[in-house]
């Protein structure tokens, strides 16, 4: 009976190993097509960004002067309380929502990736990405008005104001960018993905390398 | 759902100690003495080590501080671009991941060198790419190279992971 078990693991192991090799080898086509949907999309996904990002910045906000308008992927920081022969600062929404290109190829290299579940999983994933990106951006422009505006920047924003913005803006710059796909991908999928590198497979209290060893050695013997 | 059950799902428990470690080592790295002590220096080495491989290919390039440049183009490597922000996310990956030290060890390591060696490539690509196709330096730098990064950071990672992980139930 054991033997049986044993072999039908051996067996399982060689599956999960495939779903890895296969998940790996679809990665590469998966960014391909990752950077075309997201090229096709960007003006919504600029659009979306910006429109929650103003939503937030004004939500707290008195008046709501702030308005974020896209033009040619690059978010303008128009107030309207500002002279009209005013510069306008902006910020690159290339460089805020690059990192749905990750998120979209982790998704598209997964089993099943057009499956009602992981395409309901995607959507989710995608809708708090789109925070993540409007909370970077929100983050920007609130630096910008703390530290960026001279005289009136001191007078209305005070030392406290202008770390706790520089530090979100900091934390929600690289690290976020870099880092939030693949928390977001794990965090929505993370049985999916333990089944694929085999964590949540064997419970027998052996690494993936001594499990692999024992399998190779059953298949002999078997 | 109390603190203590959360803290037994192990995804849960993944991504606390995961944004924990990544949040204290890039106040670490945010602190100006470490920057100039550490932070600097080896965006430089990278730069060395760029200009060294790209004098390889026949380039006559030199370097000054962290800009690499050559009588054809000229790149400058900030923070962002020397590899350092994908490390720090694929150690934080390794070390919030149930394994055993030695497993963690092998992959801090091998990550390192990995990410470091796919960061060259990046480097020197982007420079040849604004030697011949300057208008899609932008483009190439942010989108495509940047996404190929953090992609070959993860897939490192899941490499790893597959590899060294411990089973759920005795992590």
């Amino acid at each position: 009976m054991d033997r049986v078990g044993a072999q039908v693991r051996a067996a399982r192991g060689i599956v999960v190993k495939n779903a890895t090799q296969v998940f790996l080898r679809r990665l590469p086509l998966a960014l391909i097509a990752a950077i075309a949907i997201w090229l096709l999309l960007r003006p919504v996904i600029d659009t979306a960004v910006a429109g929650l990002a103003q939503t937030l910045i004004r939500s707290f906000e008195y008046p709501r002067v702030t308005r974020l308008v896209v033009e040619d992927h690059q978010a303008q920081m128009r107030r309207a309380d500002l002279r009209t022969d005013s510069k306008v600062a902006s910020v690159s929404m290339t460089e805020v929502t690059f990192n749905t290109i990750v998120l979209l190829a982790l998704y598209l290299a997964l089993p099943r990736p057009f499956s009602r579940r992981q395409a309901e999983r995607l959507f989710m994933g995608w809708c708090v990405l789109c925070l993540s990106q409007s909370i970077n951006l929100l983050f920007h422009v609130k630096t910008l008005y703390a530290m960026g505006l001279g005289e009136w920047s001191q007078h209305h924003y005070s030392d406290l104001a202008r770390n706790i913005f520089g530090f979100g803006r900091y934390f929600t710059d690289l690290p976020g960018r870099f880092s939030f796909p693949f928390l977001i991908w794990l965090g929505f999928n993370w049985e999916v993905v333990m089944k694929m590198l085999r964590v949540s497979e064997d419970t027998d209290g052996k690494t993936a390398t001594k499990r692999k060893k024992k399998g190779k050695e059953l298949r002999v013997k078997g | 759902m109390s603190l203590r059950e959360l803290w037994q799902k192990p995804e849960a428990r993944f991504l606390v100690l995961f944004l924990t470690i990544l949040g204290a080592s890039f106040a670490v790295v945010a602190l100006r003495q470490v920057n100039d002590a550490f932070v600097t220096p080896y965006t430089a080495v990278i730069a060395r080590m760029s200009g060294f491989v790209l004098r390889v290919f026949g380039e006559k390039a030199v370097v000054t501080g962290c800009v690499v440049s050559s009588p054809r183009f000229a790149v400058t490597i900030y923070n962002g671009c020397n590899g350092l922000i994908t490390s720090l996310i694929f150690i934080s990956g390794v070390l919030a991941f149930p394994a055993k030290i030695p497993a963690k060890l092998i992959g801090v390591i091998g990550g390192l060198l990995t990410i470091q060696l796919i960061n060259l490539v990046r480097i020197v690509s982007l420079f040849y790419v604004g030697v011949f196709l300057p208008q899609h330096f932008n483009d190439a730098h942010i989108f495509v190279w940047q996404s190929l990064v953090i992609t070959a950071g993860i897939s490192l990672w899941i490499v790893w992971a597959h590899r060294f992980a411990l089973p759920e139930e005795s992590s």
